[in-house]
Formats: structure tokens, C-alpha cells, sequence
């Protein structure tokens, strides 16, 4: 029995001692090993001036700000930004009531999100932003470690983001430093102090603890805007297409295509001299540019008739006669998804994510890292794909999203990822070449050399193919780094196309 | 940053960056049967993603219309060196592009030129040879 002296001293020593006392996962190079699916929960979401969150309770605002803060809060129904699905900036990403999931090398320290499939990418490499003077949503992340606690420094972030529903909130001058630090394998402390003498007295702080979530195995999506938009009728499924409720009728196009099995490719050599990971694996770690050819405005080769239209190289090998199998059904939809009225119904109009392959080939650039056990993507379009490379099956067939589910294994030197559970809602590409909730990609990603990957899609889509086709697009491997695409922040374009749509559909009601 | 340099920067720019940041179908929304030629004062260089836009005081018979000009994405203005500085409001430019097929004061930038004949752009968002 301790006596009560004792009793405090331990509890002291407890708190003194516990980094060290409790052991903490660590990663190969000895820092604090923060992978895995963390969750926020509580009332910081909400308001972050409720209990113990704020450092001495309060938000120090100026007198100005005051004012400021109480008309956002009567207001904060319609001025939220996060009611328009604006990126949510940081701190509030990160305690938002989504989980999210932390991914770590010697370089970076990658947060994807379910929510809206955002993602920080941290620079942990101590070399200084290549471009200046830009803010964004989401900031600059540039990180250290202090010990064992990861410190971050997020500047250049715009002014018209909020901290919670309460309305909360900063001018861009602000400058935050946030503290990750683990104090058990299950908890990470999370500090952020906020600098902005723009609307406060001084700096503050919050603390709150972050969770692991330890029966959650993968992330999935949870799409702002898409979700808001299929709600409103602002984005309409193709139900030909689309992945239907359980329990409703079969798709009109009756019964999917048997498959034969995909042609024999054209041996790509993987190359000699690549640079490796610490357990012998190529290195794909990167910023990536795909040439695409064009890819984006059609897959199959055309020679633009119109001065306006794009040209294409064609980047289908598979059938050699290098057009896409289609089933004349989506042939026919596909050939009507030139029409001008059809421009709205491109989900990329839209500003939602690309889906698979589309995503690898949109004009736009990708990071790969290569965390363990995992390779993931980050597409400067802000969306994500998580590889998990240890042998897990899919998920249940009844869950669908934009960018499917990915598996991935190494065969030699390549890496091949399997890809189902897609949605049925994404456009291969501007023209519209047709894909379903069926398909299922393959894609392998061949070092040739270091730094450029031969890129491959073997697709299988039964309701829309009558056989599989493959697509090859070079990635090459440059020095820069991701930018922010906070796409519908400014999409005006959106209401140009569905004018163009209601137009069409006016007079087609007019003409019956 | 000097004319010379911008102009030389800006062609670059769309001939990469126009297409190769485009994220909707340009024939839908633009009408190539629309071609406009406009001759005005900027107002606001607007930096955005997934496009940029020039904003363009059009004099025509003592109205005047402010058009929304669509160029490249921020992000590929930015990886060339671009500031939002770098086209001040009042700036008079020549704007060559195309009209929006709903009929606003909207069009796809083709090329802009300054009043002494140098090019500014030189390509539009609908360039028809793609680097990606």
C-alpha cells in the first residue's frame, strides 16, 4: 500500500517519465513511429472555446475581432466555409470528426483524410519551400523532430478558412506550430499554437488527444461536395453505369459480357540500376509527371478534325488495333458524350476525384511515397490512393467509391496494384469514354530507370468492354513539389456548361 | 518582372499549361464559332485553380463590360515563376478567344497582346497539342 506521499511522487514520476517509461512503436531510423488511423473526438469541432481545449479557456481576440467572431457565429449556418466544402485549412482538418490516417518516411509525413480525400503532405527534409509567396486552403507543412515529438510548422495559409462551426477565425497572417507527440501506442497529444497579430491579443493554444482507431483497417471516403451535389440533383449517376442500391432491379443492359482473357503485352524490361528502399524494393518515391498524350481528352488515337480539339497519341497497346473494345451500347454513349451538352456530366467538371485509372493520367502531377508497408499516391488535384501492401483481400462488394479499392504486391520489380469496388460514376476522360461499377484495373508499375516508371492499366469492364484493353503512359520523375488544386473554389466553368446543358434540354422539351 | 520576361514566361505558360491544366471539356463550354477580339483594361488578375482569370474592361459604343477571361491554372502560372503582381489592374491589353456558348461576357483566351504588338499568351486552354 503506498502511502499518499508516495502515491504523488509516483504519479509525478509517471508524467516525467512515460516517454520513456512506455514503449512507444518507433520506426527504423528511431523516431516515434505515428502510422496508422488516428480519429478526433469531442467538442472541438464544434466549438473550440468549449471545455479544456483552449489553454486558459479562452480565444484572446482583439476587441475588433470580438465583434467579427459573434457576427459568424449568428451567421454560421450559411457562413461556415465548410458548409460550401471549402478545404477546412489546419488546425481544423485535424480535429474534425473524420478519421484520418498518418504515413511516415525519413522525408515526409503524409495525413490523408477520409473527408473529402485531403491530404497534407509534411516536409520533414529540411529543405525550404521551392515557391514562395502563394497561400492556400491547407498551408505549407514543413516538419522536425524535437526529440520524439514531430513539430510543424504550417504557414502561407489564406484567410478563408475558420477553426470550427462556432466561427472562429484568422486572417492570413496566421502562422501555426503544431506538436505531435505520442504518449502511449494509442494516443498522440496534439498541440497547435496559433500566431496572428492581425486578430489576436497574443498567442494561443489548443491540446487535444488524437485515437488510434484500431478496428478500422482502411479509410474510406466521405466526398464533400459529390455527396451534396447527388443530393441537390446537381450531378445526375448514369444508372447504366453506376453501382445499384441492394436489392434493385438489373441493370437495362441485361447480362455482362464473359471475358476472354487480356492479350499477351510486349515485355517491358525493368531497370538495372534503380535506387531501393531499405528492404530491397525499387524506390518510387516522387513527384511524378505522367505523358499522357492526351490521354485526358481520349485514350484511343485521333487527329483533331476541329482547330479546337485536342489531338491524342492514343495510349491503348491492348487490342493492337489500338481501339477500345466497346460494347455498342457504349460506343454510342460514348459518341454522345462529345456533345456540348454533355460537358456537365463529366464528374472533373465538377471538381470530384478522377477515379481509377483516370487519376495517373489527368494532366496534373503525383507524389508517390513509400511508406512501410504501403505505397501511396497524392494527386495534386487534391485526392489520394492508399496501396496496402500486405496481402489483404478487398472490401465487401457493397461498399463503392470514387477511387475504388486498392490492393498491391510486388512481382519482381514491378508493382502491381488491383483495383475493384469502383462506383460506376467516373468518365475516363473529357470525351467520355465509358467505364462501370464492374471494372477491374490492374495496373503495374515497371522502373525502367531511376525515376521513370513504365505505367500500365489493364481494364476488364464487363457491362461496358467486350474484352479487356490496356493502356501504357510514361511517368517521369521530376524535381518540384505538390501544389494545391482547391478545385471548386472558383469553378465557374461548371455554370457555363450547365447553361449549356438547360439550353439543350429546354429545347428538347420544346420540340416534343 | 519586366514585359519581355513576362511575355516570354506567358508564352510558355499556355502553351503548356492551357490544355495541360484543363479540368472540363473545352468545346463545351466554349463555342469556336464565337471567335471574339476585345481590346480593354485589366481590373483583377485572379490566381485560381482549376483556371485563372483576367478580368477585362471592354468599351463598346460608351458601355462598359467587364469579361471574365479564362487562362491556366495557378499552379502552373506559379511553377514558372508568376506573381499575382505581375498584371496590375489598369494594364491595357489585346485579348484574342473565344466566346461562351451561353452567351456571357465569358471567353477562353487564345492570345493577348500589349498595345506595342507584343504577345502575351500564345496559346488558350484549348491548345491542340497536349504536353501531358
Amino acid at each position: 500500500m503506498f502511502t499518499w506521499s508516495t502515491k504523488a511522487l509516483f504519479a509525478l514520476s509517471a508524467v516525467v517519465l512515460s516517454a520513456q517509461q512506455i514503449k512507444l512503436p518507433r520506426t527504423a531510423d528511431g523516431k516515434p513511429n505515428l502510422q496508422g488511423i488516428w480519429q478526433v473526438r469531442g467538442k472541438a469541432a464544434a466549438d473550440l472555446q468549449g471545455k479544456g481545449i483552449v489553454e486558459g479557456g479562452e480565444i484572446p481576440y482583439q476587441p475588433w475581432a470580438v465583434t467579427k467572431k459573434r457576427e459568424n457565429f449568428t451567421n454560421r449556418l450559411a457562413a461556415d466555409p465548410l458548409g460550401k466544402c471549402y478545404l477546412p485549412g489546419v488546425p481544423r482538418i485535424m480535429y474534425m470528426e473524420y478519421p484520418f490516417q498518418i504515413f511516415q518516411t525519413p522525408e515526409h509525413v503524409a495525413i490523408t483524410f477520409e473527408w473529402s480525400q485531403v491530404y497534407r503532405l509534411i516536409y520533414t527534409n529540411g529543405k525550404p519551400a521551392p515557391h514562395e509567396g502563394i497561400d492556400s486552403w491547407m498551408g505549407d507543412s514543413r516538419g522536425r523532430w524535437e526529440g520524439d515529438t514531430l513539430v510543424v510548422e504550417v504557414k502561407a495559409q489564406n484567410d478563408k478558412t475558420w477553426f470550427d462551426m462556432a466561427g472562429d477565425f484568422h486572417s492570413d497572417a496566421m502562422n501555426v506550430t503544431e506538436r505531435y507527440r505520442m504518449v502511449d501506442p494509442d494516443t498522440i497529444q496534439y498541440e497547435a499554437t496559433i500566431q496572428d497579430p492581425k486578430v489576436f491579443t497574443k498567442s494561443w493554444k489548443i491540446s487535444i488527444p488524437m485515437t488510434r482507431q484500431k478496428n478500422m483497417s482502411r479509410l474510406l471516403e466521405y466526398q464533400c461536395q459529390a455527396e451534396a451535389e447527388e443530393a441537390n440533383g446537381a450531378f445526375e449517376r448514369d444508372p447504366r453505369t453506376w453501382y445499384p442500391k441492394p436489392g434493385s432491379p438489373p441493370s437495362p443492359l441485361g447480362k455482362p459480357a464473359v471475358m476472354p482473357p487480356s492479350g499477351p503485352l510486349p515485355e517491358v524490361k525493368t531497370g538495372t540500376n534503380l535506387r531501393r528502399t531499405a528492404d530491397g524494393k525499387p524506390d518510387l518515391t516522387g513527384y511524378y509527371q505522367s505523358n499522357a498524350g492526351g490521354a485526358n481528352y481520349g485514350l484511343e488515337q485521333r487527329r483533331s478534325e476541329l482547330r479546337l480539339t485536342p489531338s491524342t497519341r492514343g495510349v491503348i497497346i491492348d487490342p493492337p488495333d489500338r481501339t477500345l473494345p466497346y460494347q455498342p451500347w457504349a460506343r454510342a454513349e460514348r459518341i454522345n458524350r462529345e456533345e456540348p451538352y454533355r460537358g456537365y456530366d463529366d464528374p472533373t467538371a465538377h471538381c470530384f476525384v478522377a477515379g481509377v485509372p483516370r487519376s495517373m493520367y489527368v494532366p496534373s502531377p503525383v507524389q508517390i511515397l513509400q511508406p512501410p508497408g504501403y505505397v501511396v499516391m497524392l494527386f495534386e488535384r487534391m485526392s489520394w490512393r492508399i496501396v496496402p501492401l500486405d496481402g489483404r483481400a478487398h472490401i465487401p462488394d457493397n461498399i463503392r467509391l470514387w477511387q475504388g479499392d486498392s490492393v498491391g504486391h510486388w512481382e519482381g520489380d514491378s508493382l502491381v496494384v488491383d483495383t475493384t469496388n469502383m462506383n460506376g460514376k467516373t468518365w475516363l476522360n473529357e470525351v467520355g469514354d465509358v467505364v462501370s461499377h464492374a471494372e477491374h484495373i490492374v495496373e503495374r508499375f515497371i522502373p525502367t530507370a531511376d525515376g521513370k516508371i513504365t505505367y500500365r492499366a489493364t481494364v476488364t469492364d464487363p457491362i461496358a468492354y467486350t474484352k479487356p484493353w490496356t493502356i501504357e503512359i510514361p511517368l517521369n520523375r521530376a524535381n518540384d513539389e505538390l501544389l494545391e488544386v482547391a478545385c471548386h473554389e472558383d469553378n465557374g466553368d461548371l455554370q457555363h456548361l450547365k447553361d449549356v446543358r438547360d439550353e439543350y434540354r429546354a429545347q428538347q422539351k420544346k420540340e416534343k | 518582372m519586366n514585359i519581355t520576361k513576362l511575355s516570354g514566361v506567358l508564352g510558355m505558360i499556355t502553351l503548356m499549361a492551357g490544355t495541360a491544366l484543363a479540368h472540363h471539356s473545352f468545346t463545351a463550354e466554349f463555342d469556336v464559332n464565337k471567335p471574339v477580339k476585345l481590346t480593354g483594361k485589366v481590373t483583377e488578375m485572379k490566381f485560381s485553380n482549376p483556371h485563372s482569370w483576367i478580368y477585362l474592361d471592354v468599351e463598346t459604343n460608351g458601355k462598359v463590360v467587364n469579361w471574365a477571361l479564362e487562362t491556366g491554372a495557378a499552379n502552373a502560372l506559379i511553377r514558372r515563376g508568376w506573381k499575382k503582381t505581375d498584371l496590375p489592374a489598369g494594364t491595357v491589353l489585346h485579348v484574342d478567344g473565344w466566346q461562351a456558348r451561353n452567351g456571357t461576357a465569358t471567353a477562353n483566351v487564345s492570345s493577348v497582346t500589349f498595345p506595342d504588338g507584343k504577345r502575351l499568351f500564345a496559346g488558350s486552354s484549348n491548345e491542340s497539342a497536349p504536353q501531358q
